[in-house]
């Protein structure tokens, strides 16, 4: 199955930095966790969050906040700064913003951050994606 | 108990549809460029593409392991560069290439995933606290 119609298509010109979507609500369960913790989908035991848990719920925030990554974007860097270690099952919620736009070497990079905490209100990671934006300034979608 | 760095193993992981279509399904990412052959084929690409993230999986399985956990330990950062694509039937291998013990208990590595071609598709530097128990 195919499902091409949730895309965004924010040009450069939208968006603003430091605005904030979010915070929102996901589980880390055990299924999620299994299916990371391991070859992906290849259901692994894991008591606690894999890393890899956590571009995943990225992705999920970024379609939750902007409709995902626009198409023609290419992914650039990524970076993670773990804080605590999240037992399976756990409640999360994940705020994201734009960090920085800026024009290096005739090209748009937008930097993603994102924030990860527990129930308690805990830093679980943090983070940020680096995406060659697909629009520039003055261009459209 | 520190992990020995010879004990770090490389990790390899074979990139499959299947593979690409459950992870656009675990983290609600499905970019034609994906999950639509069609639309991956009339693209820059050529052809269907994998999420960024599945080039870095064989460096967290790969770290995990070393470690001994599940989860990276508090204190850890992970930087990554994708450099490269990674397509459906690619095979591609975590290697170490360096490793400095900082602090007792605490390492900065840089890693490499490479396909079976030797492309490099994704750099890695990180730190990384050895867990008590570990």
């Amino acid at each position: 199955m195919t499902k091409t119609g949730e895309l965004s298509n924010i040009p450069y010109d939208d968006l603003v930095v430091d605005q904030r979507f979010g915070p929102y609500d996901e589980v880390v369960t055990a299924h999620l966790a299994s299916r990371l913790a391991g070859p992906i989908g290849a259901p692994t035991v894991a008591s606690f969050a894999p890393p890899a848990v956590y571009p995943v719920l990225f992705l999920r925030a970024l379609r939750r906040a902007m409709g995902g990554i626009p198409a023609g974007s290419i992914l650039a860097k990524q970076e993670l700064e773990f804080v605590r270690e999240l037992p399976v099952d756990s409640p999360v919620a994940v705020t994201t913003w734009v960090g920085a736009k800026e024009i290096k070497r005739d090209r748009p990079f937008v930097t993603i951050e994102f924030e990860i905490r527990d129930a308690e209100d805990q830093v679980i990671l943090t983070g940020r994606k680096v995406i060659v934006w697909p629009t520039g300034p003055g261009e459209q979608a | 108990m520190t992990p020995e760095l010879n004990e770090f193993t490389a990790i390899t992981d074979t990139v499959t549809q299947e593979r690409i279509d459950t992870y656009a399904e675990l983290s609600t990412d499905f970019n034609p460029l994906h999950v639509d052959p069609e639309a991956a084929a009339a693209s820059e690409f050529g052809g269907i593409i994998a999420h960024g993230p599945i080039a870095l999986h064989a460096f967290f399985r790969a770290i995990t392991g070393w470690l001994g956990v599940d989860a990276l330990p508090a204190g850890s950062t992970v930087s990554v560069a994708y450099r490269a694509p990674t397509r459906p039937d690619d095979e591609v291998t975590c290697e170490l290439r360096e490793m400095t013990e900082i602090e007792p208990g605490k390492f900065e590595l840089s890693a490499e995933c490479l396909t079976q071609d030797g492309t490099v598709v994704v750099s890695v530097r990180a730190t990384v606290t050895v867990p008590e128990a570990a």
